[in-house]
């Protein structure tokens, strides 16, 4: 789950990782959080998306009304509800630091440059000479002589350099503290004073741990869909999309070649719903959500092990029951106890399909109004 | 004999006494894996099967020779349990829970790489030999998917496995061992390092490779396959060509990034090394034919 940048902040804040002075305030409440910070301040929208400066959700104000023409602005963007109204930073100079993991050699990789506040992909691809890469053994954990060598690296020296050694430090214990796949501050500010500072702040904690970390809730904001949300409270993972066929599946892999398949026919898809492993008992709730949206066809279709194909038949033959269903619904649920899913299913009216290529191409003609003979 | 486990491969079992553990290893053992012992704490003295359960590792392999270790407990438990079979001596290892933390697969994968060990998983239905032996949870009763043969497969999901291996079984040919790697981002074993395996295995002809979008497994075993590290013929199929960057398509590992991680660059580099791709489930017969002859 990716944070806030506010969330991230007080975090890092916690870490003594040092942050600009600031305060969230929603719309109504901007004129004190800036009376509070002083002018001039920096509005910056609280969502999850980057490149918010590109997209004029950062704002640097200098007058307490154009502080308020701003953050009504700004707050008029769909999905802007909070704002972080931090002070102004006079900046001398951006960095880069982040820290993340390597899947292939299983090291943690500090990722550094002096070149910050830019696309560090690009940077990356066009002069990875200005990228500095250390990786950090996962049980020796970082070591001062490499936070210093990666400063020095950076081309810093004195007090910058000093004070960016033990950032990183301190990032890399928040990282592991905090169970996070990714920790990033870009840009890391060298201000006009000398002080270096968290210009923003990137933390994404890895979703197996999040009941370790229970001061950060899932929210509708971390989805683009109120129905992604509701479907994720439900561990049931869930995409909406503007087609005409609601997949509901099992298993990711499975899910995935089914999406690909209704596009190669021509198909379009309404949602990617995935009531594999934990869930193969959720079909009401699974089907419940596919009617959320007004697709056309629902298309049903597993090759379950432990998710028993008898089970999620009974289950889609209680929920087309309870749910009546104002759409076809395509079922090849193959798989532990296939046999008695066949039965399960053709009692109950429904078609028990055992190609799933076969059943794709039903869907797609249910999808287009073509009735099936 | 079958790569990573046959029929005289000893087999530990760790959380023997769980539902799913229970439940499987009974299934293992039905099939003719030999299971050598079992492990769950507080439960000395128990036995499944005739299957003795011990306290811990070290505890039954004071009793009982081990080859390997299944592990079925759940996920904040699998580090701790990878540790002990380590700790142990075994150095083939199986984990098939879902979840496991991300430092945690970490530290296991680092712990397996210092002492030469293989950590297949997690998030995997775990590794089958049909008609020998498996370590795992696969419905290898299925004859349409487990039918014993000469094609190899690895794999990152489950659910696309049975759906790709009755293909290959459709096809007229049979599965000399699968590998289920998992969807996790960091996998105890990537897929490039149980080719050394495949190639050496008398029983394999062919190498089946069930990937999906995200991360850099399947590029690796192009780069493989172009060092002369893998010389068998070698198809795949790969999920999510029409998947949206930016959206996590169900496992943690499936995601396209900053541009990275796409199917069409993955099917590039495969078809570059020679590898023959199934855009759809049903072509990996066709792939199949013409890489090993014409059966019907």
């Amino acid at each position: 789950m990716k944070l806030f940048e506010y969330q991230a902040k007080q975090v890092f804040s916690e870490a003594k990782i040092p942050v600009p002075r600031g305060i969230t305030a929603g719309p109504g409440e901007v004129t004190k959080a800036v009376g509070n910070i002083g002018l001039p301040c920096v509005l910056k929208a609280q969502v999850l998306q980057g490149g918010r400066g590109k997209a004029g959700l950062i704002s640097v104000v200098r007058t307490e009304e154009e502080a308020v023409s701003e953050a009504s602005r700004i707050c008029s963007v769909p999905g802007v509800n909070l704002l972080l109204v931090e002070e102004f930073l006079s900046i001398q100079e951006e960095l880069f630091v982040s820290v993340t993991c390597s899947p292939v050699t299983a090291e943690l990789v500090i990722l550094a440059s002096r070149y910050g506040g830019i696309d560090i992909e690009t940077l990356a691809e066009e002069s990875p000479e200005k990228l500095i890469r250390e990786p950090v053994d996962i049980f020796r954990g970082l070591q001062g002589f490499q936070a210093r060598h990666i400063a020095y690296a950076m081309g810093l020296e004195g007090q910058a350099a000093k004070q960016t050694a033990g950032i990183i430090q301190r990032l890399f214990s928040l990282y592991r503290e905090f169970d996070a796949e990714l920790a990033e501050i870009n840009p890391l500010c060298i201000t006009e004073s000398g002080e270096v500072t968290a210009g923003d702040a990137k933390l994404v904690i890895d979703d197996s741990c999040l009941d370790r970390h229970p001061q950060f809730t899932m929210r509708p904001e971390h989805f683009d869909d109120p129905t992604e949300y509701e479907a994720a409270l439900e561990g049931i993972p869930y995409l909406k999309f503007d087609g005409d066929i609601s997949l509901m599946c099992a298993g990711a892999g499975l899910t995935t070649a089914v999406f690909d398949l209704v596009h190669y026919q021509g198909g379009t898809v309404a949602n990617y719903l995935e009531f594999g492993g934990p869930n193969y008992r959720k079909a009401m709730k699974a089907m419940e959500l596919c009617l959320r949206n007004p697709s056309k066809v629902i298309l049903v279709v597993t090759f379950g092990t432990i998710a028993r194909a008898d089970v999620m038949a009974q289950g889609i033959v209680d929920a087309v029951r309870e749910l009546k269903p104002d759409r076809p619904v395509i079922t090849c649920i193959r798989g532990t106890h296939e046999e008695e899913a066949v039965e399960i299913l053709s009692q109950a009216g429904l078609e028990p399909l055992f190609d799933t290529e076969e059943a794709v191409r039903r869907a797609v003609a249910a999808a287009a109004g073509e009735v099936h003979v | 004999m079958s790569l990573f486990a046959d029929t005289e491969t000893r087999v530990l079992v760790q959380g023997i006494t769980g539902k799913e553990g229970a439940f499987w290893s009974t299934h293992m053992i039905t099939m003719g894996t030999r299971v050598a012992a079992g492990v769950t704490p507080g439960k000395e003295g128990q036995n499944l099967e005739g299957v003795r359960v011990y306290h811990s590792v070290r505890n039954a392999l004071k009793e009982h020779e081990a080859d390997a270790s299944m592990i079925f407990v759940p996920p904040r438990f699998v580090k701790d349990a990878v540790f002990e079979a380590l700790d142990g001596g075994i150095r083939k290892i199986v984990t098939v829970a879902e979840g496991i933390p991300l430092h945690d697969a970490l530290e296991i994968r680092s712990a397996a790489r210092s002492c030469g060990a293989q950590v297949i998983g997690g998030n995997t239905s775990g590794v089958i030999s049909p008609g020998k032996a498996m370590m795992g949870m696969f419905p290898y009763w299925i004859k349409r998917v487990y039918t014993p043969g000469t094609v190899g497969i690895m794999t990152r999901s489950g659910s696309l496995t049975n759906e790709i291996t009755a293909m290959v079984v459709s096809a007229g040919f049979g599965v000399s061992t699968l590998i289920g790697v998992g969807g996790d981002t960091v996998p105890g074993t990537r897929f490039a390092e149980m080719l050394p395996s495949f190639e050496a295995d008398p029983e394999t002809e062919a190498v089946v490779i069930i990937g999906e979008l995200g991360g850099t497994m399947e590029e690796e075993v192009a780069e493989a396959i172009q060092d002369g590290i893998f010389t068998k013929p070698v198809a795949a199929f790969i999920g999510g060509r029409t998947a949206p960057e930016g959206k996590r398509m169900g496992h943690a590992g499936a995601i396209i990034t900053g541009g990275k991680g796409s199917v069409q660059g993955k099917v590039k580099a495969l078809e570059a090394a020679g590898v023959m791709t199934a855009d759809r489930p049903s072509r990996m017969k066709d792939c199949l034919r013409e890489m090993l002859g014409g059966t019907p």
